[in-house]
């Protein structure tokens, strides 16, 4: 529910119980001083009776009209000096307020009962209750008025910004553009925003670069190292002694590479350094893919089977061609010799399964960074599913791993978009 | 050939000089922005090997001088950042080549190769090692005039040794130049020994000099030794 719409409930609610309250008690308090004329006139009603049985030793002639009814009873038995009361009429149910007193003319002892009918009181609720409902639907309808005027006018310039922010992607760089508003609240908000917008902006440029620092710092290095061993191995002197050292030492120069290389790779997934902003074949790139591994196949002795259709997707051409390799090269490496390989891309999944000396692995782990099966003995540096999985879950894209009739299973469903 | 070698990096700038002044390259080398420069303002080479980061200003920033003074020189890129925009945006302010770092200097020494060669467009396309010959255009082998058929595996082998003749040559930098730095190492070394073997068959049947010799624990060299 809109803040207004709840604002206004409340609002609209307490004026409608204030209204009613209010509408009751001036009810109550005109009744009251109406009801008090009416006993101040039917005193001077009894002062009249009184005196003309004080001239007179009679009581007067009964003359009853609308506005006025008396009656006379005799009765010794009970006296009253004055006493106001309502009544009602038994026919009409008309509403009355009489005065009663005894009075003694000669030897009898009369009780006089003079009522005025209460009209004017009826009138003046109806009246009230009248303005009442005609009040409380005003307030309603103003109330609708003002709440559309309040939201196509007063909050535009709030919708405008929610709009912007909505928009706003860290990646791209773009300025933001904050509507610019009269209302103070709209402005400080407009004004935190683009602070904040201007932090986050500063702190991914920091984190982008810090990438780039990171990949030059530990790659120099490592170039130097390389570059250093490929001059010593030229001294064939040295080379008959140390060979197999610094064939050791430009391995693992070349195992730190890619793993540094994957780190960054996956540090900047998690930044969301990619736009996802090409036409992917998937076809062409496990085309392109197997061609590249054929010989690799024919020497472990792997059979591969491809069944693949073509899907096109919105993608990052470089980022679903380290998906697919790196799903590929895992369904080789971890193959058993005279295994097989199948690769299957059918309404936009790509599944892949290979053969493998390895049970099934375990579901949670299996795409978490450096996790090995304890079996495991060759150099993968334990990150590729983890990229995959990242990738994946930054395109939106879902994957996931099953076992099947000694077959393991890798799935990737191009098809769903579920965050982004 | 004239290479002029910009990097920050002293002792990787020194093993590059080192290693391509001993292939017949003159070397000079700058460790900053402001050296490089003058020296690309002065001279001209044959080709350029530039790094990226340097002290007093960005390597892009060279290749676009370069190119305003209409120069013909050769640039390859050797950056840290593995970036594709990097590399886009290298090839696109007229770069020829983009190597990332860690490289092998018989990778960079092959790289410049064909740089020149490609600059070079007067003189022929055939590089020729004793009575091999090979034509790059057409991707083929003659030997003492008869042509050999290879491989383009084989021929890419052929090829990288020659240019990096003399020199020891690891299986690790040889399997990195056939198939990438992604491949696992010890796998590829298979694939490499039978590369040889029938590119040695080859080349000896067709009656060239056995030049490819291995050198144990490490890798190869082809000389005439």
């Amino acid at each position: 529910m809109k803040l207004f719409a709840q604002y206004n409930r409340l609002n609209i609610f307490a004026t409608v119980v204030i209204f009613l309250v209010g509408s009751c008690t001036f009810y109550v308090l005109l009744r009251y001083i109406l009801i008090r004329q009416m006993d101040t006139s039917l005193q001077s009603e009894q002062q009249e009776i009184v005196q003309y049985v004080h001239l007179h030793h009679t009581l007067p002639e009964i003359i009853n009209t609308r506005e006025q009814r008396e009656s006379f009873v005799i009765d010794t038995a009970s006296k009253y000096t004055c006493e106001f009361f309502n009544s009602i009429e038994a026919g009409t149910g008309k509403e009355y307020r009489d005065i009663r007193f005894s009075i003694a003319v000669g030897a009898d002892n009369y009780i006089i009962v003079v009522s005025k009918p209460m009209d004017s009181t009826q009138l003046l609720l109806k009246l009230i209750i009248g303005v009442t409902v005609v009040m409380i639907a005003l307030i309603l309808v103003a109330g609708i008025f003002i709440n559309r005027r309040i939201l196509n006018g007063l909050w535009k310039p709030f919708y405008e910004t929610v709009n912007q922010v909505k928009d706003y992607n860290v990646t791209t760089q773009q300025a933001i553009s904050l509507p610019v508003t009269q209302t103070d609240e709209f402005a400080l908000l407009n004004q935190s925003l683009g602070v904040m917008i201007e932090r986050v902006q500063n702190d991914y440029e920091s984190l982008k670069r810090f990438t780039g620092h990171a990949a030059h710092e530990i790659q120099t290095p490592l170039a130097v190292i390389r570059t250093q061993l490929d001059m010593l191995m030229q001294q064939e002197n040295l080379l008959q002694r140390y060979a197999p050292g610094i064939s050791e030492i430009e391995q693992a120069v070349q195992r730190l590479s890619r793993l540094n290389q994957s780190l960054l790779l996956l540090t900047k997934v998690e930044n969301r350094q990619f736009v996802l902003d090409e036409d992917v074949h998937i076809e062409r790139i496990i085309a392109d893919k197997c061609t590249e591994l054929t010989e690799i196949m024919q020497v472990k002795h792997i059979a591969l089977s491809l069944t693949v259709a073509p899907f096109t997707v919105h993608f990052h051409k470089h980022l679903a061609e380290i998906v697919v390799s790196n799903l590929i090269n895992n369904a080789i490496r971890y193959n058993r010799p005279s295994g097989l390989v199948n690769i299957v891309l059918e309404n936009g999944i790509l599944s892949i399964s290979n053969t493998s000396s390895l049970p099934f692995l375990d579901q949670d782990h299996v795409f978490q960074r450096f996790y090995r099966h304890a079996d495991v003995k060759t150099e993968g540096n334990g990150l590729g599913l983890s990229i995959v999985k990242q990738i994946c879950d930054f395109a939106g894209f879902r994957a996931s791993y099953h076992y099947l009739d000694d077959m393991h299973i890798f799935m990737v469903d191009f098809n769903t978009r579920t965050s982004l | 050939m004239k290479v002029l070698i910009i990097e920050d990096e002293a002792a990787l700038n020194k093993s590059m000089v080192d290693y391509l002044s001993s292939q017949q390259y003159l070397c000079e080398s700058a460790i900053d922005y402001r050296s490089a420069l003058d020296k690309i303002e002065q001279y001209a080479y044959d080709c350029i090997v530039l790094d990226l980061m340097l002290p007093g200003g960005n390597g892009m920033n060279l290749l676009k001088e370069l190119k305003a003074s209409n120069k013909m020189d050769g640039v390859i890129i050797i950056s840290a950042r593995n970036e594709l925009q990097d590399k886009i945006d290298g090839l696109q302010e007229g770069a020829d080549d983009y190597l990332t770092k860690p490289f092998h200097l018989s990778e960079l020494s092959v790289r410049i190769a064909a740089i020149i060669r490609r600059k070079n467009m007067q003189g022929s396309n055939a590089i020729s090692f004793e009575e091999i010959t090979l034509d790059n255009a057409a991707k083929t082998v003659k030997v003492n005039n008869v042509e050999v058929l290879l491989t383009r595996k084989e021929y890419d082998l052929l090829l990288y040794f020659i240019v990096n003749k003399n020199r020891v040559i690891s299986k690790n930098a040889m399997a990195s130049h056939l198939w990438g730095d992604d491949m696992d190492m010890a796998e590829n070394y298979d694939f490499i020994y039978a590369h040889i073997k029938n590119l040695r068959k080859k080349l000896l049947a067709a009656g060239a000099g056995d030049y490819l010799h291995s050198i144990y624990g490490m890798g190869y060299k082809f000389s005439v030794k």
